[in-house]
Order: structure tokens, then sequence, then C-alpha cells
């Protein structure tokens, strides 16, 4: 047996987009245990719920993350909405779902990409980025932000996108579609890319169970747990197939969210073919009242959004609390697992295949 | 066959110009929703210092005293709050972003003082602005008129000998600063 060495890992190194630290516990080139720690970017948006009116808490909520931004201003939103009874419009309910399925094609782009650098594969990484640009292409147009959208509002949606513009949104995605197929095909039938994935770092389904995965993570290991179908905006009505895979390891972590982006296109198509006509927005005025909570599906899986006024009577344009969680909270006791007993050199993979965004997680 | 994957997605590459910009030589295009810089058209602007409250990150400061209005360019997070708050749609969102800096800048506009329009004093009678206009509780009311000193518009007359308090909802801007400067909140929007 070989001496045990800690490696220290992170919050810097090349291949982290984000800063957690791990402390690997090393012998010969095995890890036997991971130590995570966070803290290096908490920036304390919870609390400033205190300092901000809700309306203006928007602002601040998206941007706790720069990936999933759109999702947390709707989530925000909707709790909001729910406390006060807020009904909103079904047009800003479509806008809202097409927007939020933009972001998750580019967020699962950008995350491919990141893998296709984790392995070293740097023009795959590149042209995972190329296209992921015309995603951005059309949010600069509809909303006037690339990455912070700032469109949702308590009420509604503050942006309407004419019928022209939504039907090129839709030729757009069916022309890079198959632009996006060939650039899957490597992650899904390159020989080097497959020795890097298939196998590695297994997590099975009871596993995932136990340690509360979510999002592609869960899904990846055989459970068929999707957050759209609790009802949130409109999946429901245009219908959408969760894509679940059973195998548990990189690879199908990997397809999972290869699956995710097609099924995202076919969900955005639908929805721009259904999309009514009518108001974007309710007004909606007075002081904050009530509490609710609402779950939604982040590109990273099941994200908790609560909101609570404060008491009956006392009510102010303040909330007393907010609280959201963040699925790769949830995810990473699911990474330290995954780490255990794996070799060195699959750290980055293991660590990027959770897809972590600390940024969320500590807000 | 499977190892020549990406020399399809090079080879076809190599026919089509770069998807990159050769910045800053090719100047970018913006959209017409681009969310570039705040622009402000001084004339119109009153001074009534919502932007600089709604302003999530406090980017704005109006000082009234000194007749100016200032944006921290680098504070500014462009969300456009401020353009859709104010009451006289002064402020606008251009498309182009600001030219990159190594300094925080500041830009500081003043603002032509103006004649103070004759307060018209006639009697609120709710329609003009709706129900929803500027609404005194007469109960907890002192009739101190720091309402009526703080209005940007002189909207507001304050007679402390007859207890009265009138609000000409014409000239209301709704803009909120006498809810905030009420010693005893009696004021509500
Ligand atoms: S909200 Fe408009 S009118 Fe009021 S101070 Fe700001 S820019 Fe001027
Ligand atoms: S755009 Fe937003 S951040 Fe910038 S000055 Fe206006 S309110 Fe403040």
């Amino acid at each position: 047996m070989g001496k045990r060495t800690i490696i220290p890992f992170g919050p810097q190194h090349p291949v982290l987009p984000e800063p957690v630290h791990l402390d690997l516990v090393i012998e010969d080139e095995k890890v036997v245990e991971a130590i995570p720690s966070i803290g290096f970017i908490h920036r304390g948006l919870e609390k400033l719920v205190e300092k901000k009116e809700y309306p203006e808490m928007v602002y601040v909520i998206e941007r706790i993350c720069g990936i999933c931004s759109f999702g947390h201003g709707w989530g925000y939103c909707a709790a909001a909405e729910g406390a006060m009874g807020v009904e909103i419009p079904d047009r800003a309910e479509f806008l809202r779902t097409i927007w939020h399925e933009l972001s998750r094609v580019h967020s699962h782009l950008l995350w491919l990409g990141l893998l296709a650098d984790g392995f070293g594969f740097e023009s795959l990484f590149n042209h995972c980025w190329r296209v992921r640009e015309t995603i951005l292409d059309i949010f600069e147009e509809t909303t006037g932000g690339r990455v912070i959208f700032s469109v949702c509002k308590v009420g509604g949606v503050r942006k309407d996108v004419d019928a022209d513009t939504l039907k090129r949104i839709a030729d757009t995605l069916e022309n890079i579609k198959a632009e996006i197929k060939t650039l899957c095909d490597v992650f899904l039938e390159d020989v080097s890319v497959k020795n890097r994935l298939v196998g590695v770092g297994y997590l099975s389904k009871q596993d995932a169970i136990d340690l509360c995965t979510v999002g592609p993570m869960a899904r990846a290991s055989g459970i068929n747990q999707d957050l759209r179908y609790n009802g949130h905006g409109k999946y429901l009505e245009v219908g959408f197939t969760p894509c679940v895979e059973e195998q548990g390891d990189c690879y199908a972590r990997c397809k999972v969210r290869i699956d995710e982006i097609f099924e995202s296109i076919g969900i955005i198509q639908r929805c721009i073919e259904a999309i009514p006509e009518g108001a974007i927005d309710v007004p909606v005025k007075g002081k904050f009242t009530g509490e609710f909570i609402t779950r939604m599906e982040q590109p990273r899986g099941e994200a908790v959004y609560y909101a609570k006024a404060f008491d009956p009577g006392k009510e102010t344009n303040y909330l007393e609390r907010m609280r959201v969680r963040t699925p790769t909270n949830m995810n990473i006791p699911a990474m330290v697992k995954t780490l255990q007993g794996c070799d060195l050199a699959d750290v980055p993979m293991l660590v990027l295949t959770i897809d972590p965004c600390i940024s969320c997680t500590e807000r | 066959m499977a190892v020549f994957k990406m020399a399809k997605v090079v080879l076809n590459r190599l026919f089509q110009k770069p998807a990159t910009l050769m910045y800053p030589v090719v100047p970018r295009e913006w959209t017409e929703r681009t969310r570039g810089h705040i622009d402000i058209d001084v004339d119109q602007c009153i001074k009534c210092g919502i932007c600089a409250r709604k302003c999530p990150t406090n980017a704005i400061t109006v000082d009234r005293d000194a007749s100016t209005w200032e944006i921290q360019r680098m504070q500014c997070i462009q969300c456009g709050c401020c353009a859709e708050v104010c009451p006289k749609k002064c402020l606008s969102m251009a498309p182009e972003y600001t030219t990159p800096n190594t300094i925080k800048v500041v830009d500081k506009f003043d603002i032509p003082v103006k004649e103070k329009p004759a307060p018209k004093a006639a009697p609120a009678d709710g329609a003009a602005s709706g129900e929803d206009g500027l609404k005194c509780n007469a109960e907890e009311c002192v009739y101190c008129g720091l309402c009526a000193k703080t209005c940007p518009v002189g909207a507001i007359t304050v007679d402390r000998g007859e207890k009265k308090w009138e609000v000409d909802k014409d000239a209301c801007v709704q803009c909120g600063a006498c809810v905030d400067k009420c010693p005893k909140k009696c004021l509500s929007l």
C-alpha cells in the first residue's frame, strides 16, 4: 500500500470553471477520499432582500448565476406571484418557457465545451462555444442582454417578441441542430473521448437516491425525475420526454445533457407554434404579502425558491426572507462519493460531470 | 469511422469565415434591444430621484441642490430599471456599450434649472390619475408640510392653520419622494 498524500485541488485550477476546493487524499494514483470546501464567492445576495424592494429584487436574484440567470429570475417571480396570488397571462408563461429552454440549450452547450476542455480537446471546446453564440445572439435580440436578461418581472415579462422573430428563432434552431448533432457525435462516438467517459465515475441508482442527487446527474443514474412535470411553465401543455439513462457513468451524464439539448429545441419550437396572442404582464401593486415555495427544473437540476412576507398587518415592500436552494448544492455529496476510488487523472471529469455552479451554491 | 469524427467538423470550418470579429477594428453590430448604457435627456429631468432610489446598485446620484444627475458607469449593471421607473421617461437605454476603461468612469450631467410651475391648487377629485394616486391618511397627518417642500413638481399644498392637505393629481408624477420623507408615514402611493 502506498503512502497517503493530500493534494489540494482548486479553488483556482485550469479545469475548474468555478471555485470549489477539494482536498484529495491520494494513495498511489487512486483517490481514497475527497473533502470538499466551498465559501470562496459568497456574496450575501439573499440578505439583500432587506434592502431592495421586491420588484427590484428580481435584478439581484438574476445575478446569482450567469448561466441559469433566467431560471433564477423566473423562480423568484413565480414564488412572489404565488405568494401574492397573481395570475400571469398565458403569453408571458410561454415566453418564459421559451427563454428558459434557450438557457438550457446554452447552458448544456457551455458545459459540453467545458467538458471537452477538461479532457484536453481544445478545438471541440471552441466549436461548442461557437454554436452557443447563436443562442446568445437570440437572447440579445429578444431581451437586450446576452447573459443576464432582466426580462422577467413579478407579474409577467417586460418584453414581447413578435411573430416574425419567433419564427426566425425556430428556423435558426432547426438550422443549428445539424451542427450540434455533428459536435455531439464527437462526444458520443469518438474513441478517445469515450475512453475518458465510459465507465468513469459510476453512481448507482440507489446511491443517487440516497445522496439526493437532482437533475441530469440523477437522470443519468436511471431516476426519472424532472421538475418540468410539476406544472410550472407550459411544459405539460406542449409535451416533452424526460431524458433518462441507466448506466450512471460520465458517459451517461454527457448523453443525458446532449439529449436534453435536442428535447429543449423541440419544446421551444412547439411553444412557438402554440403561443397565443395577448398581454404579457399584469400590474402588481401594493405591498408584498404571503409566503410561497416554488420548485423549478434548472439546467443543473431542481432548484427551490422560497419567499416570505412580514407578518400579516406589518407587510412592507420588502421580503422578510428569501431562500434559494440550488442544484449543485445537492449534487456535491454524490460527487464526493464518485471521487472515492477514482484515478487522479479522472478527477476533472468527475467534478465537471456534475456541472458544478458554485456561484449559485454560495449566492 | 469513429476516430475521425472531429475531422469532419474541422474540415468543414476550414472553408468558412472565422466565427470571431477582429475587435476593435471591426465594429460590433448592436441589436435594437441591446442594453448598452443609460442616456439621459437633461431637459426633461425633474430631479425627483426615483431613478437613484430604485437602482439596484445605487449607481445614480441625484443632487437637487447642485442640480446634477450623476451615474457611475462601472457600477451600473444595465438592468434598465431606472429607465422603466422614470416618471418623465427622460432616461433611455442606448445600445452601444461604453468603451472599456481602466478607471471608474463617473458621468455627471447638469440639469438646467427650470422655473417652478406655479402650484395648481385645484383640489383633487381622484379622476386624473385614477384611484391609485397619492393618498394621505388624514387621521395621522400632522400637517408639517415636509411633503410639499420635498415634491419636485410642487403638486402638494399643505395648510397648517386650516388643517388641509391637497394634491394636484395632474401635476403629481408619482415619484414617491414625499412618501419617503413623511415623518408620520401617512402617505401612500
Ligand atoms: S427618475 Fe427621471 S426625472 Fe426623476 S431624477 Fe431620475 S432621471 Fe430625473
Ligand atoms: S440601468 Fe439599472 S443599474 Fe444602471 S443606473 Fe439604471 S437602475 Fe441603476
